[in-house]
């Protein structure tokens, strides 16, 4: 039935294009999250961290040292806490790193009897973040030693690849803002409309005549796959105005990753269509599924941030494969060879859905 | 329509269409389709009649195949509902009773979706001017009247030219207006030699509308006749009806006096009645009126709301059953 599958997948656009409030703010909710986050968390300067400065030397050598610290990007010093000021917002989490030049660090030097030293406390709870900084601490004060001596390496790392990327936190979050945008639309879109089409009769009418649903659900599909294309189109390109984030990798294998996760979470979106009563208690049951995994799934925090019990069932998560394969796409450009297992993970995800909907979907 | 013709012989007017033999629908202990048996002939205007709850709603939806009956079979134009739904729902049309739209679609573009759903349907814009919605072709659907609506939703049921058209309560929420417009519309169906079954709860629209009559109640069919036969097996053209308010505070022995007086009033056949009212039917309207004012002044007996009309099915429903249609 190719004519009805064609006015099904039109009529639907239709419907999506008139209903422009919820179009509207479908897609606002995605782009505001993006511009305040990136906004404000970005900051302009890329992932850094917050340090603290002390020094009670003052000698020449002690303010070569702070002012080569003071230029690092990856942690932003302040030199003007004391001491004690500094530890407490360390203690507190305000800091990572409370870096401290002792009294005598400048003669030390001078006299080159023994190595000079500064002392660098973090929070070693924090493990992730004070490991950064204090590898950015190491890198500072090795090349000053470099240069104090006057070193010349013989052998060098020239250094190629994803770490040449200048990749700042507006990254990270753009291709979990699609994730969770394909994620939310389709759960709450689909489980709402086919929910509510079944309350008003919608369903039935169309059961009275020799239309198959499987013709009704491939209209549905085909017509949510261009929805959400456009959708994950805009959120990108106005990513790309904004905040000038690339697509590293091809366009097309984005494309790839979108199409199946907006399959994947269609599927899902059927099934809580089916076991939801009521248009009512789908919003709630789609909300209850959707809100854990947008906090689990390495939408704004990476999962490697997440305590390290609950990292192996996240990683079976389809939003952290979903998130991950766009971020990957994106940041990185990685291709199909190493995006092999979020695809197919996620094309688990979408068979083992579209099974259990298959059997809890019901016209009426 | 082709590959029907292959398989039957079109049906002639006055052949049987659609045939129910012993259809039962049970929910849970609660059975609301009796084991009901009745034919329906091509080009007839078949009305189900009766209260809400009678399960006229239920026995059409066995038909066309969308509840699985609990025993019993449906046919309709020779194909088995169970084992030939996808071509019994090739020759049907269907009016649900509570179908909202797609609100943001046209009137053309809904009508058009629907038509894509069958291999024969007929050209969509001389179907809307059947149905006096041509020039509100191109509006969405939620502006519509709810006239209007029913009128569209008549429309979607004729769209794959079906023999047989299934409309359930058409008419029920709509001003006296859009009630007799689409009653001219059903009628435009018989003529084109469309079968329809119609069910309704209005007696006056199944008495104008339909050919024959099956009236309905508790999952049993009670009667099925022509308007005209079912008004006759009353046995009387006129309607006495009254109220006796002080009944209910009477002793029992007061009341039998009561009934045995008033089937004495001359010309009378039969008294119903249903709580504090009584309906006397008889040929002779004025004598026994005279006689029932003179009896009950003897009597001492005070009744209220004195009225008098033709037999109607309302009548007829209540001589059979008791109750009044309206009732729940």
């Amino acid at each position: 039935m190719m004519k009805a599958y064609i006015q099904l997948t039109v009529s639907q656009l239709r419907v999506f294009s008139r209903n422009r409030q919820v179009l509207f703010w479908t897609l606002m909710f995605p782009v505001f999250l993006m511009v305040m986050l990136g906004s404000f968390v970005g900051g302009g300067g890329g992932v850094s961290y917050a340090g603290a400065l002390i020094n009670l030397d003052k000698s020449t050598q002690s303010i070569q040292l702070t002012d080569a610290l003071l230029k690092l990007e990856t942690v932003q010093f302040e030199s003007d806490r004391t001491e004690e000021e500094a530890l407490d917002a360390l203690r507190n989490g305000e800091l990572e790193l409370v870096v401290i030049i002792p009294v005598g660090y400048g003669e030390s030097l001078s006299a080159g009897i023994s190595a000079a030293e500064i002392k660098a406390i973090y929070d070693q709870t924090k493990t992730m973040q004070s490991e950064v900084a204090l590898l950015a601490l190491s890198q500072t004060v090795d090349s000053l030693s470099k240069a104090i001596v006057q070193y010349e390496p013989v052998v060098v790392v020239k250094t190629e690849g994803i770490q040449s990327l200048q990749l700042e936190y507006i990254d990270f979050l753009v291709p979990g803002i699609v994730a969770m945008m394909i994620m939310s639309n389709n759960l709450n879109g689909v489980s709402g409309q086919i929910a509510s089409w079944r309350e008003r009769g919608i369903l039935r009418r169309m059961q009275s005549t020799p239309l198959q649903a499987s013709t009704f659900i491939a209209g549905q599909i085909t017509a949510r796959l261009v929805l959400n294309g456009l959708q994950a189109t805009v959120v990108l390109l106005i990513a790309s105005l904004i905040f000038d984030t690339q697509v590293n990798g091809s366009w097309a294998l984005l494309m790839l990753f979108v199409i199946l996760g907006t399959l994947t979470f269609m599927a899902i979106g059927f099934i809580i269509a089916g076991v939801a009563k009521s248009p009512e208690s789908a919003g709630p049951i789609a909300g209850f599924i959707s809100f854990p995994l947008l906090f689990l799934g390495g939408v704004f925090f990476p999962i490697s941030n997440m305590p390290e019990v609950i990292q192996p069932y996240v990683k079976l998560l389809p939003i952290s494969h979903l998130s991950t394969a766009l971020r990957q796409v994106m940041n990185v450009g990685a291709d199909l060879s190493v995006l092999w297992f979020d695809a197919l993970l996620l094309g688990g995800w979408m068979i083992v859905a579209f099974i259990i909907a298959s059997f809890t979907f019901k016209w009426e | 329509m082709k590959v029907l013709n292959q398989q039957t012989k079109p049906l002639t007017i006055g052949e049987t269409i659609i045939d129910v033999d012993g259809l039962v629908k049970q929910y849970g202990s609660f059975t609301a389709v009796k084991g009901i048996h009745f034919q329906v002939k091509k080009g007839e205007v078949f009305g189900l009649l009766g209260p809400n709850g009678a399960g006229k709603t239920t026995t059409m939806e066995m038909i066309e195949g969308l509840r699985q009956p609990d025993g019993g079979t449906a046919k309709v134009a020779g194909y088995d509902t169970k084992t030939e739904l996808r071509r019994v729902k090739e020759v049907i049309g269907v009016q649900l009773q509570s179908t909202s739209l797609f609100d943001l679609l046209t009137v053309k573009e809904i009508l058009t979706m629907y038509a894509s759903f069958y291999t024969h349907s007929i050209p969509v814009e001389p179907l809307l001017k059947r149905v006096l919605l041509e020039e509100k072709m191109n509006d969405r659907v939620k502006h519509l009247s709810g006239g209007q609506k029913q009128r569209l939703a008549i429309a979607m049921a004729l769209v794959n030219d079906p023999q047989v058209v299934f409309l359930d309560e058409p008419t029920t929420g709509l001003d006296p207006q859009a009630r007799r417009t689409l009653w001219d519309i059903i009628l435009g169906l018989k003529e084109q030699g469309k079968t329809v079954v119609l069910s309704t709860h209005y007696m006056d629209e199944a008495h104008i509308l339909c050919d024959r009559i099956c009236l309905m109640d508790q999952g049993e069919i009670i009667a099925l006749d022509t308007p005209r036969n079912l008004v006759k097996s009353l046995q009387s053209d006129s309607a006495i009806e009254f109220r006796l308010p002080e009944l209910e505070s009477l002793p029992e022995s007061e009341k039998t006096n009561i009934l045995s007086m008033l089937q004495s009033v001359e010309g009378v056949k039969s008294v119903d009645e249903r709580k504090d009212t009584f309906i006397l039917y008889t040929d002779l309207l004025q004598p026994s009126l005279i006689d029932l004012i003179k009896k009950a002044a003897e009597s001492g007996i005070n009744f209220t709301d004195l009225a008098t009309r033709t037999a109607t099915l309302e009548d007829v429903f209540i001589h059979m059953t008791g109750r009044s249609l309206r009732e729940e």
